[in-house]
């Protein structure tokens, strides 16, 4: 029987595991270094910024021990660059998310398979105009816990609040040109998003799958009517296609 | 599809016109003639899960060639006056009215008959009905707090109109927006 839960991740889910991303802090009070099962922290040194992962610098912000600085990309100027992009500049497609820290080189290296989650793409010197996997709900906890970090705390709701608009729209539309399988790109879209826009797009393609499923079949059993005299090749790849 | 799935056994239960080919002994009630031979060439209207059955089993006589006992025609949802009206304009058919697993009978339907023109209607109107959709059920209740109850005349003859995909689609596009709002609504609370 089917599960309680509907597939994805909750919105509170996804907040849970954006508390894990990096951000910058400047101490107000010395703290020795913290043994955490993702790595020791940076010693804090008052003046001095320190990188620490998202729920533990609410907690020292919630005590007043450390101040957060918010990621280039929160300020107004960057979001309404952002914004522009995405209504002006290319109204089709999302804003690209933030290119690759550690340089790609033809020799594999283990900082190439490195994804989101793991890459500090919220700390003070993550590259501006981007918006990384945890846009959303970093902005909006921020916002929350400590809005007088941030620079207009006001502008910067607004152009989250309009910024989500525009990319909820475009997600929605994903769907008007979609056939049987394959949405659009979804590149660069965030993780509240994804967890906001699954039921709609997975229940649409399910019923596109359904739908299309008998003729789905009767073209393949041509193709293999045709194709038992042909190559093994084209076999292979329907059996990778199924999938 | 589960075996217990109320909609799976809905969707069978949906009545589909079928022609006799043979002449059956005494099963005349199907056709308000109790106690009667049911003629051949009749047309009764039998669930699904039956006449599919009846069409897809062929008489196994040794004499005549194998021929199966009936034949389906397209029940009066899918007929070709439906699928106008849906390729003039899918927002405006009340899918609900004509079945009410409309999409799912589209689909059983779609197993048996080979109709790409049927296919593509339906894959249409679903992608286009499926867009207003999740108009509807993003915006549901927020006019609420005005007074304004669930939205115009229009919307609520759309959301009457819907068949049960549908309705399970809307729901469950509802339930993740309104799951946003509330998270939202808790950070505000903090």
């Amino acid at each position: 029987m089917a599960l309680p839960l509907p597939p994805g991740l909750t919105p509170a889910e996804v907040a849970f595991l954006c508390e894990m991303e990096m951000v910058t802090v400047v101490p107000r009070q010395r703290l020795e270094s913290l043994a955490l099962i993702g790595g020791p922290t940076q010693p804090l040194r008052p003046p001095h910024r320190a990188p620490l992962p998202l729920w533990l610098a609410l907690l020292l912000k919630r005590q007043r021990r450390a101040n957060i600085l918010p990621p280039p990309w929160l300020l107004p100027s960057s979001l309404e660059r952002i914004l522009k992009q995405e209504t002006e500049i290319d109204p089709q497609g999302f804003s690209s998310p933030p290119p690759h820290p550690y340089p790609i080189r033809a020799v594999p290296s283990h900082t190439d398979t490195i994804s989101p989650p793991f890459l500090p793409s919220s700390t003070a010197d993550a590259p501006p105009d981007y918006l990384p996997y945890h846009w959303l709900e970093l902005g909006e906890i921020l916002l929350e816990a400590c809005s007088d970090d941030l620079q207009e705390p006001g502008r910067v709701r607004t152009l989250l609040r309009d910024l989500r608009e525009v990319r909820m729209a475009k997600m929605r539309g994903s769907t008007k040109d979609l056939q049987g399988g394959g949405v659009s790109s979804l590149n660069g879209v965030g993780a509240m998003e994804v967890s906001e826009g699954r039921a709609f797009i997975v229940g649409v393609m399910d019923g596109l799958r359904k739908l299309g499923s008998s003729r789905e079949t009767a073209r393949r059993e041509r193709e293999e009517d045709e194709g038992a005299g042909g190559g093994g090749v084209s076999d292979e790849d329907e059996e990778m296609g199924f999938e | 599809m589960s075996y217990y799935d109320i909609d799976a056994i809905l969707t069978d239960a949906q009545k589909v016109p079928t022609t006799f080919e043979l002449d059956i002994p005494s099963l005349g009630y199907l056709d308000n003639a109790a106690g009667h031979t049911l003629k051949s060439g009749t047309r009764v209207d039998l669930p699904l899960w039956l006449s599919e059955m009846l069409a897809v089993s062929a008489t196994a006589t040794s004499k005549t060639p194998s021929r199966s006992l009936v034949t389906l025609d397209l029940p009066a949802a899918l007929s070709t006056r439906v699928m106008n009206a849906l390729k003039a304009d899918p927002k405006s058919v009340d899918l609900r009215a004509l079945a009410q697993n409309f999409y799912g009978l589209g689909e059983r339907l779609l197993e048996l008959f080979e109709e790409d023109e049927l296919c593509d209607v339906l894959m249409d109107s679903w992608r286009k009905r499926a867009a207003e959709i999740s108009d509807h059920a993003s915006h549901v209740g927020q006019g609420k707090g005005a007074g304004g109850g669930v939205g115009s005349g229009d919307s609520v003859e759309f959301l009457r109109g819907l068949d049960e995909w549908e309705r399970d689609l809307f729901r469950r596009c509802h339930d993740s927006g309104k799951a946003m709002k509330v998270w939202m609504g808790e950070m505000k609370k903090k």
